[in-house]
């Protein structure tokens, strides 16, 4: 009886708490606050992806606050050890199950569409943003999610749901408002 | 060389950041060509606006230094110049103000005289200022100071106006005939 309740008690944390997603780290240059027409590069890494029953990765979404503008993306993710196909840029891309991806790389599978790579990572990708120009102290949050079957409805076995977007930069615009001296008269 | 250097610390340091004008700012009514200016930075960009006064700005909109031509009411006029200025980054910073008082100057007048008249007061409009001229001392007009026509000057401010004061000749009376 131990043994069972030990046995679901495993399989309920598995299933509700399981995350698919581990070591991720990123770096900012220039590191951060940032001003209106800062240009700001960003490495980010996935250490690794554990596709919990069969769910393979299939995207990786950047999220960026209004005060960003300008996303270009420099370095596309690596396929190490995965299913054949690409990681395409996209701004948007609507998912057969009717999920709003973008923007940010997304895997196509040249064999089966729809079934993302099995690779289990690393993955480094990197960005470029550049902050609005602005007079208001617009968010300038930056943060990544992974998307993989359980989100884009290729393989809904309830694993790999619950991956929180990881935070990159949580910050606002540095608004820079002139201070004019009094007015003289020559 | 320590009032040199003194006097070059106060001078840098009211170019660079001091405001030498004091608000109220004093001009004269219907003067031309008034510079006004605030301290210039690269890349920002001035809105100037000139309120009543009849004050038009003539030159230098956009950049951190107009000239303005007032006009011939005077008073004081709130606000009166106002600059916005705005940063490269399109932001702008807090209106800037600046009262003006148009200084319209007046002088009662007096005369004609006699040289034999009293000290005369003389006096300006607003009170103030200084007189000047020939005949004149401490403010009055001393008749005694002979025949003639005499330009009087009240200066106020930087500013200043004129009266004309004449004094006659006396009449010259001959001695008492017996028929």
């Amino acid at each position: 009886m131990r043994k069972l309740l030990t046995i679901l008690l495993i399989f309920f944390t598995t299933t509700t708490y399981s995350q698919c997603v581990s070591n991720q780290s990123f770096t900012l240059t220039p590191p951060g606050p940032y001003q209106p027409g800062d240009v700001v590069i960003v490495d980010y890494t996935l250490g690794a992806f554990n596709g919990i029953n069969i769910n393979w990765i299939h995207a990786f979404q950047i999220n960026l606050g209004v005060g960003w503008t300008n996303l270009v993306p420099l370095l596309t993710p690596g396929n190490p050890i995965g299913s054949t196909g690409n990681w395409l840029w996209d701004v948007q891309h609507t998912y057969p199950g009717g999920f709003n991806f973008g923007p940010g790389w997304r895997f196509e599978n040249a064999g089966t569409a729809g079934w993302g790579t099995s690779s289990n990572g690393p993955f480094t990708m990197r960005f470029r943003v550049t902050v609005g120009q602005t007079c208001t102290q617009d968010d300038l949050s930056i943060s990544m999610e992974v998307f993989d079957d359980c989100t884009t409805g290729g393989w809904a076995n309830g694993n790999c749901c619950n991956d929180p977007a990881f935070q990159i930069y949580n910050g606002i615009v540095q608004v820079v408002t002139p201070t004019t001296s009094n007015i003289n008269h020559y | 060389m320590k009032k040199l250097f003194t006097a070059l610390l106060i001078l840098v340091g009211l170019t660079t950041y001091g405001q030498t004008t004091i608000n109220p700012d004093t001009v004269c009514v219907n003067a031309v060509g008034e510079q006004y200016f605030v301290t210039n930075t690269v890349g920002s960009t001035y809105q100037w606006t000139i309120t009543g006064g009849g004050g038009t700005l003539q030159t230098g909109q956009g950049t951190n230094s107009i000239t303005v031509d007032w006009g011939g009411v005077g008073g004081l006029y709130p606000n009166a110049v106002e600059v916005i200025e705005t940063n490269a980054t399109n932001c702008p910073g807090a209106p800037v103000l600046l009262d003006v008082f148009v200084l319209n100057l007046s002088g009662n007048g007096i005369g004609p005289f006699c040289p034999g008249d009293p000290t005369t007061p003389l006096v300006g409009t607003p009170a103030g200022g200084t007189w000047s001229g020939t005949g004149v001392v401490a403010n009055t007009f001393q008749p005694s100071t002979g025949v003639g026509n005499y330009v009087l000057t009240y200066t106020m401010a930087g500013c200043s106006t004129t009266i004309n004061v004449v004094v006659n000749n006396g009449p010259v009376t001959g001695p008492i005939q017996h028929y």
